[in-house]
């Protein structure tokens, strides 16, 4: 047996020498920012304008779909948009469709210090648990619930995550349904984005934007251009874009650098795979 | 937010390092024991606490309105529990009501919106030109149009894919799989966002990068 050429070694590569190289190089951008430049895209800065448009009178909803798995994607965009919903001085109703739910919203608020408990105190620029924010928890019953709470939000919600009634909430005493919302905030890894599309953008024609998974963007996207929806955030991208918008760098921008060090690891590795396909196509022991 | 302080929150960030660093032992070396061991305590976590959320949310919802007198809801609870019995092939009947019930429901909800969002609105918006749109946005008005009619064309199988046909269903179906293919890169994009949070909660918990 002759030996073997360098382009059929390369493409019998152990696939864990190439893990173990993403994983590495994964890290070397958290040690070492590169600063790569993260240009706006045209979904983020349509809902930083419809936000800016936004104070103390409008109530918003973000809605949490997506699980703890995909904190990495959208944590820093629901974050910030949290910042700049909080730095308009928008009230803000927060529920989940996603069993893990309570977590997310400990990470939002471990991240938006203004978002105060009812036992925390409260000072000067925070918002107070009931008054100005809300978290209603876990909420079951997919469309149905997402439709429902659109029609008439008191016959979903009964109390807050901590049981206490609905009408005893001041911030729920003010909506009734999906025409007291100025803007849902949507977060998901699945269709939700598609329920309050339908529900409550068609409906009631309120504003919804997406903060959601990268895979989710292609799929939302056509509601955008057809004016269902006031913008969409691209995962952690996404999330990066809005950092900058508010002048508030965080998980998002940190993240880039390393998403994009594996974009090219990725584009490198497909580039070398083809090649050594090609180079032993036909070629006893070869890829062909 | 400063690293934990609190022996319980230090425990958990160092568990969850470890957990992180076991499952990706299975792609970094092999399956092995310590993979198996952090698979089965995920889905063990996962159920538990889907369950205590599901037991809070029906005392909030269900238990607490019955008991204040409002009796209508014992209706969900009956069809709940019909659905157990799925398992008894004798009584399994019962089990369908509360599934056509589900399916009705959702499908009624469904299309109420569905006509206008996913037909309609996105008809006109494709079709309406961008008349004071930039050289991509009209480019991608045509894209759109173009890669509409193709790909229509290869999945019309009433024809046969020669002649006049044969270079438009081709092309179609290239254009088919750049789509495909989008899907598929922001696939990528989203696993290699998860591992990136892993890699920075893995630095951050061995303080090797501030905490978040």
């Amino acid at each position: 047996m002759g030996e073997k050429s360098i382009w059929v070694k390369l493409g019998e590569l152990d696939r864990r020498v190439l893990y173990w190289t993403l994983f590495i190089l994964l890290a070397v951008p958290f040690l070492y920012p590169l600063g790569l430049p993260v240009s706006i895209s045209e979904t983020t800065l349509t809902l930083y304008n419809y936000i800016e448009t936004l104070g103390p009178d409008d109530v918003a909803v973000v809605g949490i779909q997506a699980g703890v798995s995909a904190w990495p994607e959208v944590l820093p965009g629901l974050v910030a948009v949290t910042k700049h919903l909080v730095s308009r001085g928008v009230k803000i109703i927060f529920w989940g469709f996603y069993t893990d739910v309570d977590m997310t919203m400990n990470a939002i608020k471990a991240r938006v210090p203004q978002l105060k408990w009812a036992n925390e105190q409260v000072g000067s620029g925070d918002y107070k648990y009931g008054v100005d924010w809300v978290y209603i928890g876990l909420l079951a019953g997919g469309e149905a619930a997402v439709a429902q709470l659109a029609d008439d939000l008191h016959s979903v919600i009964k109390a807050d995550k901590f049981g206490t009634p609905a009408d005893q909430i001041p911030l729920l005493q003010k909506v009734h349904n999906a025409a007291d919302i100025a803007l849902v905030v949507t977060s998901d890894t699945g269709d939700y984005g598609d329920y309050y599309i339908r529900q409550w953008a068609v409906r009631y024609k309120t504003k919804v934007a997406e903060v959601g998974i990268a895979m989710n963007y292609s799929t939302f996207i056509p509601y955008y251009n057809a004016g269902l929806a006031v913008g969409a955030l691209k995962g952690v991208r996404g999330g990066a874009e809005y950092e900058r918008l508010i002048g508030s760098l965080g998980e998002g921008t940190q993240r880039m650098d390393a998403l994009n060090v594996s974009h090219l690891l990725t584009i490198f590795a497909v580039l070398l795979a083809n090649i050594c396909y090609f180079m032993t196509r036909g070629k006893k022991g070869g890829g062909g | 937010m400063p690293y934990p302080t609190e022996p319980v929150e230090i425990l958990g960030a160092w568990v969850g390092a470890f957990l992180t660093i076991a499952i990706y032992s299975y792609i970094l070396y092999r399956e092995n024991l310590v993979f198996r061991f952090a698979e089965h305590t995920y889905i063990a976590v996962t159920f538990a606490v889907s369950i205590v959320q599901a037991v809070s949310m029906i005392q909030n919802n269900i238990i607490a309105p019955l008991s204040n007198g409002q009796l209508t809801y014992i209706v969900p609870i009956i069809l709940g529990l019909m659905l157990y019995t799925l398992p008894f092939k004798q009584v399994r009947w019962m089990a369908r009501y509360t599934v056509s019930f589900l399916v009705g429901i959702g499908f009624g909800v469904a299309i109420r919106g569905s006509l206008t969002a996913s037909i309609i609105d996105q008809v006109l918006g494709s079709i309406t030109p961008p008349i004071n749109g930039s050289p991509l946005d009209w480019f991608n008005y045509i894209w759109i149009g173009l890669g509409f009619i193709l790909v229509t064309m290869y999945f019309t199988f009433t024809v046969e894919h020669k002649g006049a046909y044969y270079y438009p269903t081709r092309l179609g179906r290239y254009i088919l799989m750049l789509g495909l293919g989008v899907y598929f890169g922001n696939t990528v994009q989203f696993r290699m966002a998860m591992l990136s949070g892993r890699v920075q909660y893995l630095l951050q918990v061995f303080k090797i990068i501030p905490w978040p």
